[in-house]
């Protein structure tokens, strides 16, 4: 079986990041072993809980919840990234968290790793 | 660690302090090095503004990032390439905060890039 990770460094509202998905989504039909999706820089912000979209628009977020929950799709968010965009898994004395569940708490380690992995790379 | 070594290319394409791509990048290739991947560092377009010695940040409140280039010997990152249109484009002379920078044509540069299995653009 063919092996796949993704990078997706866009925003949610950004077309670069339908395009991750559809692209992930269309290698998962085919039969293609997406070993998971890496975010970084910007493409942190998929991960957010307050992401607040007209109904009318391409809802990003509830399409990679759809990704991982129908393929088991795994997540890594690069949490240094996501902690400089105010994202975090602790915010304050009540642990609260403004990450989406689905996703992995992770570093570049996981990027190395995946890299390492995957036969092709593909960085959106 | 996992399977075979794949080499990768670093692709900067932004200048150094407009935006955060090239910290970034920097970040991604010391993670890589510092797990022993075979790591090259190309720079094309705006990148090479990356490269231009003697750069001072102190007065638009910017750390300097460019002072971590110094680093990459450490993590064995020694393939370092530079686009000599993009250099003649913006008037710039090869003279470079690093040692080691190879000053390639398009063809050579694109020919190094394509060598790569992975290729990551910041």
């Amino acid at each position: 079986m063919q092996t796949l990770a993704v990078i997706v460094t866009t925003p949610p509202h950004s077309n670069l990041t339908t395009t991750a998905i559809d692209y992930i989504e269309c290698a998962l039909k085919k039969g293609v072993e997406v070993l998971g999706v890496f975010f970084y820089q910007n493409g942190v912000l998929n991960a957010s809980t307050h992401l607040s979209l007209a109904n009318d628009e391409y809802q990003s977020t509830r399409q990679w919840q759809r990704l991982h929950k129908d393929y088991a799709l795994p997540l890594y968010l690069c949490i240094t990234a996501a902690e400089k965009r105010g994202l975090s898994d602790d915010l304050g004395d009540n642990k609260q968290s403004n990450i989406n569940n689905e996703f992995i708490l992770s570093g570049l380690g996981e990027l190395v790793e995946l890299s390492s992995k995957a036969e092709r790379v593909v960085q959106l | 660690m996992t399977s075979k070594n794949k080499s990768i290319a670093i692709l900067n394409s932004r200048a150094p302090f407009s935006s955060a791509n090239g910290k970034d990048a920097l970040d991604i290739a010391l993670i890589f090095g510092s797990y022993e991947q075979d790591t090259s560092l190309f720079f094309q377009g705006d990148g090479v503004w990356q490269l231009v010695n003697q750069q001072e940040t102190d007065n638009i409140s910017m750390k300097n990032y460019l002072k971590t280039f110094a680093a990459l010997e450490f993590y064995d990152i020694e393939n370092i390439y530079v686009c000599a249109a993009s250099l003649a484009q913006r008037a710039l002379p090869n003279d470079f905060h690093i040692d080691n920078v190879t000053v390639l044509n398009s063809n050579e540069f694109s020919k190094e890039l394509h060598s790569r299995q992975i290729l990551l653009r910041f």
